[in-house]
């Protein structure tokens, strides 16, 4: 099955990142992705997100489409980036989701598969 | 034997190993589900025309089991609409006879299915009455004071999400298994205090949901003889159980651990529980105690006592102090302050709960005034015990509960004036 890990966090913290810990948080996600080649776990795609300001959001309104400034819901926490991997069961995906770089918390979402 | 009581009997001992056979072949909840129901109505047409089988679990079994395989062909090509579960079986061809032993791991798979984390623990509880139990809806419903809807909901989705987000139909490895098997346990422990002490209800034990736990309990053990934790929860409640009895006077009030007619105590449950307990003690694999096996071994020391003031209590306080320390939670530190008190003299029970943080989830537990009237009552001091004892009162949902602690109030104002 495909799992999609949904990665939130507190974004204040970016506006007070160092470089060091720019490099240190990348060296995470690449020992993530090594220890996922030496599972088996596939990753099939994934992306990290520019900060929560700078989105646009599209809303269906009375028979017309509204443009906000911002994300879709506000939160203290926003999506920050996804993986998407494939894995036998959910337990194999929680596996994935601790072992990935965690934020304030790893959303796991089963992937519709529209293949069957 | 009655052919409608022989197929009750068996509706009870032999469901949870017909369905859990049922949902590796079918891999679908619902049906799963139809096909045992099927089987046992069955029955009761069958075996009133050619006598009731040497071995009715076999008979069940094997019936759902042809019934299934015959509907399976059929369905094969119908389009469904929701993903099937995920079985990981060495032999999962349906058309090999099933080995000795599987349908032990059937039912094991069951069980760890319905308490599987990614479920809510209001879902993991009624999913396993459910399933395992084999309860209707609507008794569960009842059981839990939530309406037939709201429950039958609550199982309809927990069994989408087992199927849609893929927890497979299995058990756990050895690494997962302490924490996996400790959601399990919870669940069972849930049903019996749920049913030992149920709040909101005038009748103290829901004896229903206490006999089901402990038939869980067994159940379990059956399958994971030599799990520590598994020989602990078992023993606690078996321990517990037995002073059924003696809890309620012929008024039907609630009579404290002091006062019970430990005559009264149920000696073959509790030579079957303090057992359980030694066996849980000493099959640890090694590593320190759990906390069902601290608990039950907690549950022995009353066992063991001849009476109240005979209680070992240095000891029950040692274990509520390796109890706090394994599972540091505020309500076991309020339990530990009360067996300090009980060792080492009422100040020091005071001094106990006054150290205890201060933890939101104590402020509407009314164990936390009720322990610190007690304590302050054998201080000596009346008044602010009767205000403690009053706030008790306040708090718990129990009448038989409120209707101790409302005697102790005016005990109160007896001796102080």
């Amino acid at each position: 099955m495909k799992y999609m890990l949904m990665l939130f966090d507190n974004e204040d913290w970016w506006n007070t990142i160092t470089e060091e810990e720019i490099a240190e948080d990348m060296n995470k996600h690449d020992a993530f992705a090594a220890w996922c080649a030496e599972q088996g776990f596939a990753i099939t795609g994934g992306a990290a997100l520019q900060a929560s300001p700078t989105a646009t959001t599209l809303r269906r309104g009375n028979g017309e489409v509204l443009v906000t400034d911002g994300p879709y819901a506000e939160l203290k926490e926003h999506l920050g980036g996804f993986y998407i991997i494939e894995a036998r069961d959910l337990d194999q995906a929680m596996e994935a989701a601790r072992h990935c770089p965690m934020g304030s918390g790893t959303e796991v979402r089963p992937v519709w598969d529209i293949s069957s | 034997m009655d052919v409608r009581k022989a197929v009750e009997a068996a509706h009870r001992t032999e469901w949870v190993r017909v369905l859990s056979v049922l949902v590796r072949l079918t891999r679908d909840f619902d049906f799963a589900e139809d096909t045992a129901q099927d089987a046992f109505a069955s029955a009761l047409e069958t075996w009133r025309r050619d006598g009731i089988p040497t071995n009715p679990g076999a008979w069940l079994t094997t019936t759902a089991r042809n019934r299934a395989l015959d509907q399976l062909r059929r369905r094969q090509s119908l389009i469904r609409r929701l993903p099937l579960l995920i079985v990981e079986y060495p032999g999962n061809d349906p058309s090999i006879p099933d080995e000795p032993g599987a349908f032990a791991d059937d039912r094991l798979r069951l069980i760890f299915t319905c308490c599987h984390p990614a479920l809510s623990l209001e879902a993991r509880v009624g999913l396993t009455l459910r399933l395992i139990c084999g309860l209707a809806t609507s008794d569960i419903a009842r059981l839990f004071l939530v309406s037939e809807p709201t429950m039958a909901a609550r199982i309809t989705r927990a069994k989408k999400k087992i199927a849609g987000a893929g927890i497979a139909y299995r058990v756990p490895g050895r690494n997962e298994l302490p924490e996996r098997l400790s959601k399990v346990l919870a669940v069972i422990f849930l049903v019996f205090t749920q049913g030992h002490t149920a709040s909101d209800s005038d009748a103290l034990s829901r004896l229903d949901l206490t006999r089901l736990a402990i038939e869980l309990a067994d159940t379990l053990l059956k399958l994971m003889p030599d799990e520590s934790e598994v020989l602990g929860l078992t023993g606690l409640l078996h321990l517990t159980d037995a002073r059924g009895a003696a809890r309620l006077d012929a008024q039907g009030e609630l009579v404290l651990l002091e006062h019970q007619n430990r005559s009264k105590w149920d000696q073959c449950k509790i030579n079957r529980g303090l057992e359980l307990t030694k066996r849980a003690l000493r099959s640890r694999h090694g590593g320190p105690p759990g906390t069902y096996a601290i608990q039950s071994a907690i549950a022995a020391v009353h066992a063991e006592a001849v009476s109240f003031d005979d209680t070992d209590w240095p000891q029950i306080a040692a274990l509520y102090d390796v109890l706090l320390f394994i599972t540091p939670s505020p309500v076991v530190a309020v339990s530990r302050a009360i067996a300090h008190g009980m060792a080492n003299g009422p100040q020091a029970g005071l001094n106990a709960l006054e150290a205890i943080p201060f933890d939101p989830h104590l402020k509407d537990y009314a164990v936390v005034p009720a322990a610190r009237a007690d304590l302050l009552r054998r201080c000596g001091r009346y008044t602010e015990a009767a205000d403690a004892y009053r706030e008790a009162a306040r708090l718990t949902g129990n009448g038989v509960v409120q209707a101790f602690l409302n005697r102790r109030i005016v005990e109160m104002r007896q001796v102080s004036s």
